[in-house]
């Protein structure tokens, strides 16, 4: 039984908006294990780059961590004060970003970006070491080790999203997270990315935290996960498992709603319905307005959103287990 | 980049030299000439006022004296100043720049670092009260009318106060008996101020490729030091000794312009800072600077102020370009006998030579800081790639 590196518990978050409050992340908990990779999967909008941002405590001014506890061996992040934090970003925790094409200071050299985080992190290093260690990372994402000397305008999308996963490296993070890091990138270099993510992912054991909106790169990256929806996780449990038995309707839904390339061909089905507003707080099962078979116990608004382990290691929302 | 600096070098010969012909052909325009006056003295012979013209070759048609003055320009030839003959324009302006150019240097250097700090704080601590209060002051202080505002200034602390003297550049009744003319102190203090920027800039540079921050950091705190103590034992031994009270008669006399004038300067590049880095500070690779653990310092002047950088960059080189005629209106109303007071009273006295070869200058300084600034943004952003080619 490997070691638990990050464990969330009951997480909370939300956005003050002039509309209201949004509630984007709701009651979320899951673990992550050492050397584990952890999917986290949902629609656009659910809350997963929120939640991606409360783990770095990078959230935007306007967001709140309301209650709730992430624990990065075992050391609570929630409430630590920003200097404390500059400790854990990148040395505990780093993140490969969505936007990957921004994430580069446009006027500084691709070495120079890494080599200030190695900096703020082992500062006795020497310069040579770290020029070795950017060289050691840049081959195992499949770079050569000339980039350093190049501005971020000058390469591809794929080589600077490759740069960023050897950023990502630069600093032995405990738990790795990479943000739908495919998303803008076109669909030949997608794979690739994946490809390369995965070999490094098991090569280096990284504790990955993998989030997509694409249910079927789950399935290949991760050995657990997680489908978000509307900001509440609604089901968890090992990938292959969730696949193969799914126990929540909105994840049956995604999964018939996406071509699978291997197995016989069958007809798509496409989710009805705009997601809810995470504004106004309801009890009651979220999913029930889309939910195409909903139970009486769906429509119970008494009934408080909650999971439940359906088989072992296997969990899933309480109000919607028997539907659909 | 070699030929794109002599291709634009042979540009810039041309619009000089158009530059330059229609600056004479716009003094020509002005009516009269710098004798006529000479028409109203009833006790000059009548033909007193051609026989002066025919001396300074006003006499010739017009096209005749355009192709004259360019060709001695290029020559190097700027003829004499028609009301303080028989001095040259040069031996004018090397008089008057120094002046100018200690004044407005230190202005400048220090109207933009402190408009680049203000800009880069009120950006980074948005919505803060602090925020909109230095807001409100640099509005005020960049919207201000010039002359009024430096008018209360001389009023209030150079006659109310009494700290700092009213106008001039010295104090004469010091110098009567003083070994030197002030030129030699003006250019005494320039170079002094040169050599020190240049090796802090030198000092910087070659610790920028030292890994380890605090090294660096304490590397060139030692060369500050080192200048420190430097300037304190240039100033205390040999000639510089003896000279040193006369400079700080001058430098006691800057104190009251320069800060009038940064007042008003730093604004602009504070307000541009500000709404440039307000951009910025939304991009992506600010997160990812925030997610790398950098310090908010960090992050601010090298993430977000060294990106912002470029548009004020812009702005500060075509200041510059107005330092001079741009001077006129300070030096006017600070009585400082520097470049601008030159430039305004040859126009007046259509002084042609003088006027001539003051804007010539203008127009040179202008044109190398366009090409200055050209080049330098290559190497502010890389994105910008000077095309040696096409
Ligand atoms: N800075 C913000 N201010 C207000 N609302 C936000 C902010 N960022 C995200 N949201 C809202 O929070 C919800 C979750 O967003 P996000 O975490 O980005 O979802 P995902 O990454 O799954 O697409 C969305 O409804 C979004 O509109
Ligand atoms: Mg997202």
């Amino acid at each position: 039984m490997s070691k638990e590196v990050l464990v969330v518990d009951g997480l909370n978050m939300h956005y003050e908006t002039l509309d209201g409050l949004v509630q984007a992340v709701k009651d979320v908990s899951f673990t992550l294990k050492q050397g584990e990779s952890f999917g986290l999967v949902g629609e656009s909008g659910c809350g997963k780059t929120s939640v991606a941002m409360s783990l770095l405590q990078l959230q935007p001014d306007n967001a709140k961590i309301s209650s709730g506890s992430i624990k990065l061996d075992g050391i609570e992040l929630v409430g630590m004060t920003e200097k404390e934090l500059r400790t854990v970003r990148w040395d505990g925790i780093s993140i490969v970003f969505q936007g990957a094409m921004n994430a580069w200071n446009p006027v500084a050299k691709i070495g120079e970006q890494i080599r200030e985080a190695i900096r703020e992190h082992r500062p006795d290093n020497s310069k040579d070491e770290n020029t070795e260690k950017i060289t050691e990372l840049f081959n195992i994402v499949g770079l050569d080790s000339s980039v350093m000397d190049r501005y971020p305008h000058e390469l591809s999308g794929g080589m600077k999203q490759r740069a960023m996963i050897a950023l990502a490296l630069s600093c032995d993070p405990k738990v790795v997270i990479a943000d739908e890091p495919t998303t803008a990138l076109d669909v030949v270099i997608q794979d690739q990315i994946l490809k390369e993510l995965k070999k490094v992912q098991e090569l280096l054991g990284l504790s990955l935290i993998y989030i997509s909106h694409d249910i079927a790169v789950i399935a290949e990256m991760t050995n657990n996960m997680a489908v978000m929806y509307a900001g509440s996780i609604v089901e968890l449990g090992p990938t292959k498992d969730v696949f193969s038995k799914p126990k929540h309707a909105y994840t049956r839904l995604l999964l018939e709603s996406t071509p699978s390339v291997v197995g016989e061909k069958k007809k798509l089905r496409s989710l009805d319905g705009e997601p809810p507003s995470l504004i106004d707080e309801k009890k009651g099962c979220s999913f029930s307005p889309r939910c195409p078979a909903p139970s009486k116990e769906c429509k119970n608004q008494e009934l408080e959103m909650k999971l439940i382990e359906v088989v072992k290691g296997h969990y899933a929302d309480q109000c919607c287990v028997e539907c659909g | 980049m070699a030929e794109y600096i002599i291709r634009r070098t042979l540009q810039m010969i041309v619009v000089f030299f158009i530059f330059l012909v229609s600056s004479y052909l716009l003094f020509n325009a002005i009516p009269g000439n710098a004798f006529s006056n000479l028409l109203l003295n009833p006790d000059l012979p009548p033909d007193a006022y051609e026989k002066v013209l025919a001396t300074y070759g006003l006499d010739k048609p017009i096209m005749e004296r355009v192709q004259l003055y360019v060709v001695n320009f290029f020559k190097g030839d700027f003829g004499y100043s028609y009301k303080y003959y028989p001095k040259t324009p040069i031996e004018l302006i090397a008089e008057r720049l120094p002046r100018t150019l200690m004044l407005f240097a230190i202005v400048n250097i220090v109207a933009f670092y402190t408009g680049f700090l203000v800009g880069k704080v009120l950006a980074w601590r948005r919505g803060s009260k602090s925020e909109t209060w230095i807001t409100v002051t640099s509005v005020f202080s960049y919207t201000v009318f010039y002359p009024w505002f430096a008018l209360m200034m001389l009023w209030f602390f150079g006659y109310k106060m009494g700290w700092f003297p009213i106008g001039k550049f010295l104090y004469p009744e010091k110098w009567y008996t003083a070994p030197w003319d002030s030129d030699v102190i003006f250019v005494l203090m320039i170079k002094f101020t040169a050599i020190i920027s240049i090796i802090q800039f030198i000092a910087y540079i070659m610790t920028r490729g030292i890994e380890s921050l605090s090294q660096r950091r304490n590397l060139r705190f030692a060369s500050l030091l080192t200048i420190a103590v430097g300037s304190y034992f240039f100033w205390n031994t040999g000639d510089a000794l003896t000279k040193k009270p006369y400079a700080a008669d001058i430098a006691y006399h800057m104190i009251l312009p320069v800060i009038v004038v940064t007042i008003v300067a730093f604004a602009g590049t504070a307000l541009l800072t500000r709404t440039t880095m307000v951009e910025v500070i939304k991009e992506d690779y600010i997160l990812t600077a925030r997610a790398k653990g950098l310090s908010q310092k960090r992050i601010r002047d090298r993430h977000a102020a060294r990106t912002a950088l470029l548009p004020v960059v812009t702005s500060f080189i075509f200041t510059i370009v107005t330092i001079i005629d741009g001077s006129v209106l300070t030096e006017t109303i600070f009585s400082w006998p520097g470049m601008g007071q030159l430039l305004l009273q040859s126009v007046l006295e259509e002084d042609i030579p003088v006027a001539m070869a003051t804007f010539s200058f203008v127009g040179v300084f202008a044109l190398i800081a366009h090409l200055v600034a050209d080049i330098s943004y290559s190497y502010l952003d890389p994105r910008i790639r000077i095309k040696s080619q096409g």
